[in-house]
């Protein structure tokens, strides 16, 4: 069962600078969710207050969840580490065998963070957050630096895996088709302060197809409501 | 093997040139690398002078413990907290410019000569750079992997093991490299004017008897000596520090 998320009249700001204004958000169980916005608007912010890592200024967050996962931007391995170790460091119980293959990662188990390219790590970052059997997973721009052929697979492992787990997902991204493709609903939101300005519902037939004639319709529609907003 | 053979050309160029350098000055003032190495070579079968190096080693190895362990432990506990760091920062900075000769009369008026004396002074001396070699080492930890670690709510006792210490060994193994040359230093400078036994006595010996070569050797001794821990402490960090990746 995925975790549930609500926010009523959330505004968050770092002393003079006001960076979220009043969200008010419903996200269910199983639920898929983009946020989809300009870089430096504060998706960032809005994940680290999922995350724990930082409190509203203002208003009510409630976050049901037994165990997060965070996907971030950057891997964040531990160098000094393997990536068994890395792995074993969110959950000593994990089984590091069946995740790594699961992330086509099998033999890689006692390579150093360093010895793998940029894709593999990125996949160890995943890899991670599902480690500790997440019923919240959190991305926060984990395909922004990868090639497309690297990213288009691991986004489709990540739909696979929640089609097995079916845990809340909530990605951000300022790449319309990474949004439609990963998400049942896409929240636009303004440049900062972020205000919640359009909610987009994504109706896709699964397993969904990354270059399918559906999708990029309605990725015509989603540049649409976002050129004018 | 090239490193190696530009290693000995190296010590060939020096001993040369000493030895064009005792031609011309007095003996007293530079002796003869063939004296000076003739009497090292006699000291190292020595039990006397053999003797000696023990009680000076065992000395700095001591020093280095302690140096080490309370450099450490100040070091994380100035690191992790501001206000032990403001507290105690005027402190380490005065004992870091407290001469070596004040600790010296402290030590005498204390204990008199004996082993007490270069073994605190060598502690005292040192400390500082391992108190704060250790606060740069936290301070420059790196704040992402320790985000990470708190989104994960991983206990800070694996934190501490996985990332702090992690994160500290170059900067332990700077501590090492640094102190491990100044602790011999210290420790004959101690002896030399307040130690009861150790080679830092027996250079003091050599030059009540006005023998530059004897004070000479003794001295190439403790270098070869303060060469050979370095390496070998070295060669155990290193075993350290692979086995910690695999830890």
């Amino acid at each position: 069962m995925g975790a549930s998320i609500e926010l009523v009249g959330v505004h968050k700001d770092f002393g003079q600078l006001k960076v979220l204004e009043n969200w008010d958000l419903v996200i269910n169980p199983a639920e898929r969710i983009a946020v989809l916005g300009l870089s430096g608007s504060g998706k960032t912010t809005f994940l680290r207050l999922l995350a724990g890592i930082e409190a509203p200024t203002q208003g009510r967050l409630t976050v049901v969840s037994q165990k997060t996962g965070f996907v971030f931007q950057e891997p964040r391995l531990i160098p000094w580490r393997t990536i068994r170790q890395n792995l074993l460091f969110v959950n000593e119980q994990a089984n590091i065998d069946e995740l790594l293959k699961t992330l086509h990662l099998e033999g890689f188990a006692d390579y150093l963070p360093a010895q793998l390219s940029g894709g593999m790590k990125q996949r160890v970052n995943l890899a991670r957050a599902l480690a500790v059997s997440p019923d919240l997973l959190l991305m926060d721009e984990a395909f922004a630096s990868l090639d497309l052929k690297v990213k288009v697979d691991i986004m489709n492992d990540v739909m696979q895996l929640w089609q097995q787990r079916r845990f809340t997902m909530v990605t951000v991204t300022h790449d319309l088709k990474e949004a439609l493709y990963l998400s049942d609903r896409i929240i636009l939101i303004s440049n900062r302060p972020a205000r919640i300005i359009h909610q987009f519902v994504v109706n896709l037939k699964e397993p969904r197809q990354f270059s399918s004639p559906e999708l990029l319709a309605l990725e015509g529609e989603l540049l649409r409501i976002v050129c004018r907003d | 093997m090239k490193g190696l053979s530009r290693a000995l050309a190296g010590i060939i160029i020096f001993l040369i040139c000493w030895y064009i350098l005792s031609l011309f000055i007095n003996r007293v003032i530079v002796p003869s690398p063939a004296e000076t190495l003739g009497l090292l070579g006699q000291h190292l079968v020595n039990p006397r002078m053999l003797e000696a190096a023990l009680q000076t080693a065992w000395k700095v190895g001591l020093a280095l413990v302690l140096v080490l362990l309370l450099g450490l432990i100040l070091g994380l506990l100035l690191g992790l907290s501001e206000t032990f760091y403001d507290m105690f920062r005027p402190i380490v900075m005065f004992i870091q410019a407290v001469p070596v000769v004040s600790w010296l009369s402290l030590v005498i008026f204390a204990w008199g000569v004996g082993w007490r004396g270069p073994i605190f002074i060598t502690f005292v001396s040192l400390l500082p750079t391992a108190v704060l070699t250790t606060v740069s080492g936290i301070r420059s930890l790196d704040k992402d992997l320790l985000e990470m670690a708190r989104v994960y709510r991983v206990p800070f006792k694996k934190v501490f093991h996985y990332i702090y210490l992690g994160s500290l060994l170059p900067f332990i193994a700077a501590i090492i490299d640094v102190t491990i040359g100044q602790a011999w230093k210290v420790v004959l400078v101690s002896e030399y004017l307040a130690g009861g036994s150790g080679l830092g006595v027996e250079i003091f010996n050599a030059r009540m008897v006005v023998d530059s070569a004897g004070a000479w050797s003794v001295t190439l001794m403790a270098c070869l000596l303060g060469i050979a821990t370095e390496r070998l402490v070295k060669y155990c960090l290193r075993g350290m520090s692979s086995r910690w990746g695999q830890a």
